[in-house]
């Protein structure tokens, strides 16, 4: 009952720095920390492929999908109210995952990933070659952000760096709280088995294509309600910025990895990192740059090696090693007495 | 002839030699990927190593012909060392495949970079004298150099073919593939013959990359468009089938080619639209067997 105190004052206390953080820090790193939940939420949504053990190399698919859908109905639906086409680039990712899952649930392990490149890269290809609808290399930025119009408490304009600042937290927070819920759900444990041992699962009376499809299909929601809020944030989406295998597929996978594959906390982790290497490239240049690559290397090289579950897995192993200690010292004593 | 029948003749041997310049890059990916099950990221930046180092040779020899001998041995020693240092026991890593792929890719960042700090970023150098001017076949004008890159190809075809299916070294790869435990127990090192494997397709790499550089203009940008058409390639061709990757690799060429004239819109996409299609529907690829 304590424990399930504790995680509640967390929550409360949390919302409360995330509430005063205009207000203490300033409108400009507010809107730092929008990248970051944006990016963050995208990793999550990653991360649940992950935890199933669907090893996606281009879920910037979703992401992609969720923010050219949101540009492009703001730009041709008239008078769009902002919740929905939030909802727009959710639920078109989301469509998207289905009609790709038949695709992607069939065949597993290597084969499941050089799908998702493909399918990635596919995606990448269209949008750079029509370019009369999206814009092609330079982008599609003539569309125009709603105000938030909320019964009874009037509209907020979302130019305001603050205003956004609240509304995408909100929707951040509310996202991954979600995907939080939906692994303490049985579901979750399904997949976890999935990952674990598809035959298993299968025999135990799951239907596993079916799960598959699902999780893709949440998965994509979720990536595109991150694109959707990157459309809404930054006013212009490129396939560079949401769509590029590397930098935004590939490089968020390995933020994962760095942080912990299929923990909860690994995504946080690890964009962080990925953040943090940003702003140190920002204010030393040159030599940070080669120094932050070359530890980029020694990682890629050694991971599989030595800590093939990041930074969550080194903690759990020194925390358990703790545990232990602990518990064999009060059994010494016994002995030497 | 008329000249539309001309233009689309033409047209097709321009795809030949794209498709054969693709299975020349291809040909070493299949084999790593194939014989080791070894998803080789780095590939196409041994590639573009060769091109470098190519250069490098021609500026201290002066001879296209040493660089072309010269390169890919220098390629080979740098594979088979990164292989022998960070590509080693990756079998059972608690990653799988994914544990395999990172240190590929670390090893594609490090040529890199080491080509950022090493040569200027952008490549080019002329044609050998010998290889320079057209021969007209028919009324047709065709580079020397693309029929000589043809050859080349076709010579690294019949030297892998013979490698694997006349040699003892052949005959032990085949075996590895199926059984890799057993041949091992048969008294062969096989850690040895996979380093000597991950040597040649550097090698059959570095090839590939000395043959390119008179043609294209060589940068970072460059070997990861190459890491993405040899993969599909290779995928589309079926694991380690070298008449698969030789076929997929001529058809692509000549996709490519008349792709662009008749619908340069979705020409760059087609490659990943027949990868989709082949792997939904046989993922072990066209030509291949083993799952």
């Amino acid at each position: 009952m304590k424990k399930h105190n504790g995680k509640w004052v967390f929550g409360v206390v949390l919302l409360g720095i995330l509430f005063m953080v205009p207000r203490t820090l300033g409108v400009f790193n507010a809107d730092i920390l929008v990248g970051f939940g944006i990016n963050v939420l995208f990793a999550v949504s990653l991360n649940m492929l992950l935890t199933a053990g669907l090893f996606s190399f281009g879920h910037a698919l979703f992401y992609g999908c969720g923010a050219y859908a949101t540009a492009l109905g703001l730009f041709y639906i008239k008078g769009l109210p902002l919740l929905l086409a939030l909802l727009l680039g959710g639920f078109a990712s989301g469509l998207l995952g289905l009609i790709l899952s038949p695709f992607l649930v069939r065949i597993g392990g290597i084969y499941f990933t050089l799908l998702t490149i493909a399918f990635n890269e596919l995606m990448y290809g269209i949008v750079l070659k029509f370019r009369e609808i999206t814009g092609g290399e330079s982008g599609f930025s003539s569309y125009s952000v709603p105000p938030l119009s909320i019964p009874g408490m009037g509209s907020f304009d979302m130019g305001d760096k603050a205003s956004f600042y609240y509304f995408a937290i909100v929707i951040i927070v509310i996202s991954i709280w979600l995907m939080w819920f939906l692994t303490k759900t049985p579901f979750g444990t399904v997949l976890l088995g999935i990952r674990n041992d598809p035959e298993r699962v299968a025999y135990l009376g799951f239907w596993v294509p079916g799960t598959k499809t699902v999780i893709i299909a949440l998965s994509g929601f979720f990536a595109g309600i991150a694109g959707s809020l990157l459309a809404l944030w930054i006013n212009v989406v490129s396939p560079e910025s949401c769509l590029h295998l590397i930098n935004v597929s590939i490089k968020t996978f390995l933020a994962i990895l760095v942080g912990g594959l299929g923990t909860f906390i690994g995504p946080f982790i690890g964009i962080g990192i990925v953040h943090l290497f940003n702003e140190i490239i920002l204010n030393y240049g040159g030599i940070a740059e080669l120094f932050i690559w070359w530890i980029i290397i020694l990682y890629l090289l050694f991971a599989a090696r030595y800590t093939p579950w990041g930074i969550m897995g080194v903690t759990a192993k020194i925390v358990n090693r703790w545990k232990q200690t602990r518990k064999t010292e009060p059994d010494n004593r016994e002995l030497t007495d | 002839m008329s000249p539309l029948v001309a233009l689309y003749i033409t047209q097709g041997l321009n795809g030949l030699g794209y498709g054969m310049l693709l299975f020349l890059v291809s040909s070493g990916l299949t084999l790593i990927y194939g014989m080791m099950g070894f998803l080789n990221l780095s590939h196409a930046f041994f590639f573009m190593l060769g091109a470098y180092f190519c250069a490098t040779f021609l500026g201290i020899t002066g001879s296209f012909w040493i660089s072309l001998l010269l390169a890919p041995l220098a390629v080979a020693l740098v594979g088979m060392l990164a292989e022998r240092f960070f590509l080693r026991n990756l079998e059972h890593n608690e990653l799988g495949y994914i544990g395999q792929v990172l240190p590929t890719l670390g090893i594609a960042l490090i040529i890199l970079t080491s080509i950022s700090l090493f040569w200027s970023r952008s490549l080019w150098i002329e044609t050998p004298r010998l290889l320079q001017g057209v021969v007209s076949i028919g009324g047709l004008s065709y580079p020397i150099y693309r029929i000589f890159i043809i050859g080349l190809s076709l010579v690294v075809l019949i030297f892998l073919a013979m490698i694997i299916y006349l040699t003892r070294l052949g005959l032990i790869l085949r075996g590895a593939v199926s059984d890799s435990d057993m041949v091992n127990a048969l008294g062969v090192n096989i850690p040895l013959i996979f380093t000597l494997v991950f040597g040649i397709s550097t090698w059959l790499a570095g090839v590939a990359g000395v043959a390119l550089t008179p043609i294209f203009f060589v940068n970072a940008g460059f070997a990861y468009q190459w890491a993405l058409e040899t993969f599909v390639v290779v995928i589309v061709g079926g694991l380690g089938s070298l008449p698969g990757a030789f076929v997929v690799a001529l058809l692509f060429g000549e996709l490519h080619s008349y792709g662009v004239q008749f619908m340069p819109k979705l020409a760059p996409i087609l490659m990943f639209l027949i990868m989709v299609l082949v792997l939904s529907f046989k993922p072990t690829g066209l030509f291949g067997k083993r799952g």
